[in-house]
């Protein structure tokens, strides 16, 4: 089972480098996400963790439900076009996606010994996706593409999070998640912000600063 | 009413300065290594960190008092929005205190994650175009930097796992188990604690946000951005650091912290001689003094370890000196453009002095506080046999210093092309630089017993004893 999760999100990390509009970049990471809650479920039953349990239930509340909807607010506020604007179209983002994959492979493999095997793919997941969100980070051009962006980097993390057996501790845990409330709600404003100044989000177009 | 709540907010850090400068004496002297329950720590380093912090710290609320009733006066703020610049400035000030002050590597994390998120709206604080993409570049970037650190944080978290079965957060914990750690996973992890939290200290190629962030801030904030929020991360890497050093030999650490220090000298060296903006120039000195601090981490003897956290302070006393000086000359000039400033010394006579006295420390002219950390670094460079670093340590500080010369030479003197408004030095600005001052000179002429000791017991702490 958590080998079909881990495979699900591999393809889903995937074709987000194939994504070419917004409501579809947020469907991706709110599967994601689903999926990382539903890892994150298993690990808690097999170690009858009631911790365990409450980080799968905030995943689930906060990256599957809450943050995407504000995100959909947002869109629908600032009625900003679908389009998320690519600096690389999107096969040579796949490409580049998949060379990632292939180094992410490369370190899991590295680092973590032979017989543990899902240990060594869920870190290499893990670096899978915190690659791909900072390589959509830097070839998408709208700043909600950005944001999103550093969401699926989050995710990476917290997949790496549960090769730690039982996890980070508790309250670290929770702690994250309301620094990712807060660091989501204070992007949004700024995004508002930039939307209202400038009268777009387009971030290749914030050049007034150099040298 | 403002002006009640900046005096209020004045003398509240002046308390917590004494307080500061009781712990440094208390802890830093007796090296003391106290902890609260697991959750807080403090020894010798974070003592020495915690009262660079406050100093700048209160230096930055005595100037603010002058700094923000100007603003009021030329409308550039309302009110409320001066009351809510006290609100951020406290809330980022108690961030950074916290820094220092956590054992947990977890807390740590999202205490520095705190900082950039209470900052980014001190940068974005004036609402203009510039100061918005400076903002959301400082967010955007710094964000995806800790992230990257939070990455490396769980890799060393999984290390301790694996190798003992413990599981904790606690950097006291991580380092009396650092021998039985992983070394590749440990290196694995420290480059990611390193590329994450260099970003946000600073570290060339990893500053691209800073000179935005720096010179889009209001004034006050450019001061405490600069001189301590670069070193709250800077503290974070050294924190790891001592583990990986532990762990895995010094060799390790210190080839990376000589790169990205001497990485960072060259990229400020270059836009240093090119710049065009008084406050962006600043900050890209900041850039070479963070560089020079990691060029005396990665020596790492005594003599070079001592002289880093000496820099460490005195870079902290003379670029807040600076950037009130650049913040009182863009209000009065009106432009921070460095083509258009000149003759500051017979237009704003105070503050000109203060910034004369300011650069010339900053380039590294004795008696400054800056001449004699420089010169620990240089030394200890040739003194361990590093002549190749000692030699471009020696370059890179003559080439700076000839622009940053040229750059405040043009300044400071000649005739003022444009007549500034406002020329009477109100009381705040005195106040502050005159603070400043006292270590800026202070400290290069004598550096009292307290610091000493203190800065020997913060060495003994990196060294790992």
């Amino acid at each position: 089972m958590a080998w079909l999760l881990l495979f699900a999100i591999l393809l889903i990390t995937t074709e987000t480098a194939l994504v070419s509009r917004f409501p579809a970049l947020l469907r991706n990471f709110r599967y994601q996400s689903l999926c990382l809650a539903l890892l994150t479920l298993l690990a808690a039953e097999r170690e009858a963790s009631p911790e365990l349990y409450v980080i799968a239930g905030l995943l689930f509340g906060l990256k599957v439900l809450l943050i995407p909807h504000l995100f959909d607010v947002l869109i629908k506020r600032i009625g900003a076009s679908e389009q998320v604007g690519l600096f690389l179209n999107t096969q040579v983002s796949l490409l580049l996606a998949g060379a990632l994959g292939l180094l992410a492979w490369a370190f899991a493999g590295a680092l973590i010994a032979a017989p543990a095997y899902l240990t060594q793919a869920t870190l290499g997941i893990a670096c899978y996706i915190t690659l791909t969100g900072i390589l959509l980070m830097v070839t998408r051009v709208k700043a909600l593409a950005q944001v999103i962006g550093l969401l699926l980097t989050e995710n990476g993390v917290f997949l790496a999070a549960t090769i730690i057996p039982g996890g980070m501790p508790f309250f670290v845990e929770i702690a994250l998640f309301f620094d990712i409330l807060v660091s989501v709600m204070i992007f949004g404003l700024f995004i508002y912000r930039i939307n209202a100044i400038f009268t777009h989000i387009d971030v290749s177009k914030l050049a007034g600063l150099k040298g | 009413m403002i002006k009640r709540v900046g005096t209020i907010n004045a003398l509240w850090h002046f308390a917590i300065w004494l307080a500061a400068l009781f712990l440094l004496a208390k802890v830093g002297a007796g090296n003391l290594k106290l902890s609260w329950g697991g959750l807080f720590y403090v020894d010798a380093l974070s003592a020495l960190l915690i009262l660079t912090t406050a100093t700048v710290t209160f230096a930055a609320a005595l100037f603010s008092l002058s700094y923000i009733a100007a603003d009021l006066a030329q409308g550039k703020i309302s009110p409320a929005k001066a009351l809510w610049y006290y609100l951020l400035f406290n809330l980022f000030a108690g961030a950074m205190f916290l820094v220092p002050l956590i054992n947990n590597l977890g807390f740590l994390w999202m205490a520095i994650e705190l900082t950039t998120l209470i900052s980014s709206f001190l940068v974005g604080f004036y609402n203009t175009k510039h100061s918005v993409e400076a903002a959301w570049k400082y967010l955007i970037i710094c964000s995806v930097g800790i992230t990257l650190a939070l990455f490396g944080a769980i890799l060393f978290t999984y290390a301790l796992q694996s190798a003992t079965g413990l599981k904790s957060l606690n950097w006291t914990v991580l380092l009396a188990s650092a021998g039985q750690l992983n070394p590749n996973l440990v290196k694995a992890a420290f480059i990611f604690i390193l590329v994450g939290y260099g970003t946000k200290a600073g570290l060339a190629p990893l500053h691209t946000w800073l000179p935005d962030a720096h010179s889009q801030a209001i004034s006050p904030v450019s001061a405490m951005l600069s001189g301590v929020l670069l070193k709250c991360s800077l503290y974070a890497i050294l924190r790891y650091g001592i583990v990986v050093t532990a762990c895995c030999g010094a060799p390790f650490y210190s080839r990376l912290m000589l790169f990205f220090g001497l990485f960072s000298l060259a990229v400020a060296c270059i836009f240093i001689i090119t710049q065009k903006d008084l406050k962006r120039l600043l900050a890209y000195s900041s850039i070479e003094h963070l560089g020079l601090i990691a060029v005396g981490i990665g020596l790492n003897s005594p003599l070079a370890l001592f002289g880093a956290l000496l820099h460490l302070f005195n870079h902290a006393v003379s670029k807040a000196l600076m950037f009130f000086g650049a913040g009182r000359i863009a209000q009065a000039y009106g432009t921070h453009d460095l083509s258009k400033i000149s003759g500051v010394t017979r237009a704003l006579p105070v503050t000109g002095t203060a910034l004369l006295i300011g650069s010339c420390a900053l380039i590294g002219f004795p008696p400054g506080a800056i001449f004699i950390s420089e010169f620990y670094l240089v030394s200890a460079a040739f003194v361990g046999g590093h002549y190749l670093i000692g030699g471009l340590l020696l370059g890179w500080l003559a080439v700076i210093g000839g622009a940053l010369l040229y750059h405040f030479g043009k300044v400071l003197f000649g005739k003022p092309l444009t007549q500034p408004v406002s020329p009477a030095e109100p009381i705040g600005s005195w106040l502050s630089y005159g603070f400043l001052l006292i270590f800026i000179i202070g400290l290069g002429i004598f550096i009292p017993n307290v610091l000493r000791q203190s800065l020997n017991a913060a060495v003994g702490v990196l060294r790992g004893s």
